[in-house]
């Protein structure tokens, strides 16, 4: 294995780990605000980003345009689920074993859907910045690559901003801290929980929308895309959004080390026996209790 | 009350034993297909009504179950029995093995770890392909016989895959009416109390773990003595969802819900098949639909209108 190819690897592996990422930090965010472990997250990223292969292609509109009408289909399906599923549910005080059923239910419906309208084929877009590269101590670097990683940088921050100056955002993180203290204050808990929902959508969204010029997408995809969020957002601790940064660039370093190192075939072995040690020894992700605070 | 009841079983068993000389032979492999998941859902459903527990990692069962078949009898040349016997071995040591640590969990993280172990089986499943033919599978998985009596039409093996069916059902309906049932359902309504009560839980629920292993790897081999064929893409997480469908449709709180939850999923999709793979939108809807309306089931639904029709209820 030579250093070139370490890079090489290294650079895969923040590429796809800000997917997961951001994928996570939806996840985090839709699970602090409402308790539910969204398994159908990773079709926010297929449905924005097919949308957008539709408006550019179907309906030959500019790529922007087409971007900004695939990222709105997240929040739109978030708010939907919350409104017309969650919420009467959370009535119910559901159990967690039925919001997952809920959300797998959703799940297969939307994937099928997508198999249903779209067909099978596996859809691309256009890389941001064209097939330009850049050549760094011979690792070769899409400029796409960077665009993804400088919109996830500005993503995280700006969540994090979000969430710590705005009073929207502070009053997200009370109603999810203390439901019926918040509600004494005058926010509507019921409303910031559709709120998360929207929120974790957009991220989904943005995910799905930065990794279609590398990754080709189709009805499959959500669900794998879903697990690798879940495997990041369990590896920052699930309650703290930033932790899912962390867990995702952990997670995509090891899995594109592993793909040089070992094989390929066995990434997703190491990867969900990682998740799955840590959901056991570490219930609070590696970052512990210390990395609850903030965010 | 008990002379209705007994001329109503018998003549269930005359309608089933008579079932394949009246359909048609396709209609016939459905029936075979809804007892192989309906052995290898009422592992699922076990877990899920008895427990509390949503296993999402049943197909790695299914697969070990069916690919020890393939190999021992193709690769090797064994005798049929020993392929049932080493997968049911092997999956229970597996359940044992792997379920004493993740059982550990709740809630949404143990049903995490399922799905995890799902997809750690199916990559296995394609990376070991000395074990399992990878991508290409394993073809020419002998008929099995009994006695000379060759099962190598759907009708033929209908008799078998029911016979198992009724077994696992009746050892389902007996352990859930047994002690141990009723340390089951103190657990999931009451976890705490039945462990004052000094219920080992973490045994007690590896335990249900390694029967339903042992359900789900009994289905799987009979799977492949069917098709006579094995290939990665039968044992993915896909499968494994469809087998948490199973209960969950049918109404986890009854045995007979998971038969009709198995037909449901076999039979649907051939109603359908001229409308391409709607039913995959419709399972995922139907899902959601049982979730949020029908906590019980089509079971549940069945019993509602029964009732309604001033029926008593007629299931055992």
């Amino acid at each position: 294995m030579t250093l070139s190819l370490i890079l090489q690897a290294l650079q895969a592996g923040i590429t796809n780990g800000f997917i997961y990422a951001l994928v996570g930090m939806g996840l985090a965010v839709i699970f602090r605000g409402s308790r539910v472990i969204n398994v159908m997250h990773g079709e926010f990223s297929v449905v924005g980003a097919m949308t957008t292969v539709l408006v550019l292609t179907a309906a030959k509109y500019p790529y922007w345009f087409a971007i900004i009408a695939g990222l709105l289909t997240g929040p739109a399906i978030g708010a939907l689920i919350e409104l017309t599923l969650v919420r009467p549910m959370i009535r119910q005080q559901a159990t967690e074993d039925q919001f997952v059923l809920l959300t797998i239910g959703l799940e297969r419906a939307i994937a099928a859907s997508v198999l249903f309208f779209i067909g099978r084929d596996g859809h691309l877009l256009p890389a941001f910045g064209g097939d330009h590269v850049f050549i760094v101590f011979d690792v070769v670097i899409r400029e796409h690559s960077l665009w993804l990683i400088a919109i996830a940088i500005i993503v995280v921050i700006a969540l994090r901003e979000f969430f710590r100056r705005t009073t929207l955002g502070l009053a997200l993180t009370a109603a999810s801290i203390d439901a019926d203290g918040a509600a004494t204050t005058g926010i509507n808990v019921a409303r910031m929980r559709t709120l998360t929902f929207v929120l974790g959508g957009l991220l989904g969204a943005i995910a799905g929308i930065l990794i279609t010029p590398l990754i080709a997408v189709d009805y499959t995809t959500g669900l794998p895309i879903t697990l690798k969020g879940i495997a990041a957002a369990v590896l920052g601790g699930f309650t703290n959004p930033l932790g899912a940064v962390v867990g995702g660039l952990t997670l995509g370093i090891i899995e594109s080390l592993v793909i040089v190192g070992v094989s390929s075939g066995y990434k997703d072995v190491l990867t969900f026996s990682i998740l799955i040690a840590i959901m056991i020894f570490m219930p609070h992700g590696i970052l512990g209790r210390g990395g609850r605070g903030g965010g | 009350m008990m002379r209705p009841r007994f001329a109503l079983v018998l003549l269930g068993f005359v309608l089933w034993a008579a079932l394949p000389h009246l359909l048609t032979r396709h209609m016939t492999d459905l029936l075979v297909f809804t007892a192989i998941y309906t052995v290898a859902g009422l592992g699922v459903g076990l877990l899920l009504g008895q427990c509390g527990i949503v296993n999402l990692g049943q197909a790695a069962f299914y697969g070990i179950g069916a690919y020890s078949c393939a190999y021992l009898t193709v690769e090797l040349g064994y005798p049929n029995v020993t392929g049932f016997a080493v997968g049911a071995a092997v999956s229970v040591l597996i359940a044992l093995v792997v379920g004493w640590p993740v059982l550990r969990l709740t809630g949404y993280f143990l049903a995490l770890a399922t799905l995890a172990l799902s997809i750690i089986a199916s990559s296995i499943f394609y990376e070991w392909d000395w074990l399992t033919g990878g991508e290409l599978g394993i073809g020419g998985i002998p008929k099995l016989d009994f006695f000379g009596f060759k099962l190598d039409t759907p009708g033929r093996f209908y008799y078998l895959a029911w016979g198992v069916a009724f077994l696992s059902m009746l050892l389902v309906s007996n352990l859930v009416s047994s002690r141990t049932g009723l340390m089951l359902r103190g657990m999931r309504d009451s976890s705490e109390a039945t462990a004052s009560l000094g219920v080992d839980l973490q045994w007690l629920r590896t335990r249900v773990f390694m029967l339903s292993a042992l359900l789900g790897s009994i289905a799987g081999s009979l799977f492949a003595h069917y098709v006579s064929f094995t290939s990665v893409q039968s044992f993915t997480v896909d499968k494994s969802i469809g087998f948490l469908l199973i209960p969950v449709l049918g109404g986890v709180r009854s045995l007979w819900g998971v038969v009709l939850g198995a037909m449901f999923v076999t039979i649907l999709p051939e109603m359908l098949s001229q409308f391409g793979d709607i039913h995959q939108i419709l399972f995922g809807i139907a899902l959601v639909a049982v979730v949020v309306l029908l906590p019980d089931g089509l079971m549940g639904l069945l019993r509602q209108a029964a009732g309604k029709l001033g029926w008593s209820r007629v299931s055992a």
